[in-house]
């Protein structure tokens, strides 16, 4: 498994053809309707007031998902941004913010950000979650957020994630944590040789 | 030789006469991975000429001597190695480009030494605007 990162971090991200050029900056992530994978990025240009860009970038044409950049092969990559982002689920938009539930109906909390899995893959592998007060019992003033792994078995019903059981039993603290709960590598560590 | 050995030589006319100017910085080809140009300036407030390797004839010691410097043509998009960023094309940074070595022969890169370590010529896959992309080892 490659390196985990959240998926709000990548906005800003600097998309990079192998051949050196940026060519555009990573707005959103898109995401399928079961919330397992990513199916492609919104765009904004680089430039410091240039807008959203008309084309997205599908994840079919992405090389690699980095830990400072976005590869991709070359400019012709994009497409037009409305077909890609048709009946999909902007990540922003419909998954920030939904409840987590499980099957019994206890409720978890609500999304925070979503941990998607680098490299080719595109997975998403889990949520960060700000986790209800019957979850994660602590002071009132205490902030809970964990990290909930994915899991295979998971329903998305409207604005509400519905998983299973077993899937909430281990949860992180932090990326580190889950990185280690998941059987993820970690992500190079500034100024670490390699 | 290293690139920054050759930044700051002078340039001097196969006639003998004085210095045209001096060395800023060498240009390189991203397909065949050369020298391909020889960036000089003749005064300090003088434009940059850019030279195609062709019409270079010795580089150092102590100086670029050059066929003719008349044989000039608008300068290649700067794309200066050095202080570049470099990107493996996994998408992980790998730090910034210190030095280059080259054959002053034949102008092929032969190694790039970076800020963690040193880099063979042979995985280096582009050079652009934004980064120097690498092959992950």
């Amino acid at each position: 498994m490659n390196e985990l990162m959240a998926a709000r971090s990548l906005t800003t991200r600097p998309v990079v053809t192998l051949g050196g050029d940026a060519v555009a900056q990573v707005k959103d992530t898109v995401c399928d309707a079961a919330a397992a994978r990513i199916t492609g990025f919104t765009l904004t240009g680089r430039g410091l007031l240039s807008g959203p860009l008309k084309e997205g970038l599908p994840w079919s044409a992405v090389y690699a998902l980095g830990h400072d950049a976005v590869m991709i092969r070359g400019r012709r990559c994009l497409v037009t941004a409305a077909a890609m982002t048709a009946h999909r689920t902007h990540l922003r938009g419909r998954l920030l913010g939904a409840r987590v539930l499980t099957e019994e109906g206890a409720e978890i909390g609500t999304v925070l950000d979503v941990v998607v899995e680098g490299g080719t893959g595109g997975r998403i592998v889990g949520f960060r979650v700000a986790a209800s007060r019957r979850f994660v019992p602590g002071p009132t003033r205490h902030r809970r957020r964990v990290y909930v792994p994915r899991g295979e078995a998971l329903t998305v019903t409207g604005r509400a994630l519905v998983l299973p059981e077993g899937a909430v039993r281990h949860v992180a603290e932090d990326l580190p944590g889950f990185t280690a709960l998941v059987g993820g590598v970690p992500g190079p560590r500034p100024g670490s040789l390699p | 030789m290293l690139f920054t050995e050759v930044r700051g030589l002078p340039v001097l006319p196969p006639d003998g006469a004085g210095a045209l100017g001096t060395v800023t910085s060498l240009a390189v080809d991203a397909v065949s991975w050369t020298v391909s140009h020889v960036r000089w300036r003749g005064s300090r407030f003088g434009g940059e000429t850019a030279l195609p390797w062709e019409a270079v004839r010795t580089v150092g010691p102590g100086a670029v001597r050059v066929r003719s410097a008349a044989a000039t043509e608008p300068a290649p998009a700067p794309h200066d190695l050095l202080g570049r960023r470099i990107l493996t094309d996994t998408g992980t940074g790998r730090g910034t480009v210190l030095d280059v070595a080259f054959d002053t022969r034949t102008a092929r890169l032969l190694a790039l030494f970076t800020t963690r370590g040193e880099l063979p010529a042979d995985r280096l896959l582009g050079l652009g605007d934004y980064a120097l992309v690498v092959r992950a080892g």
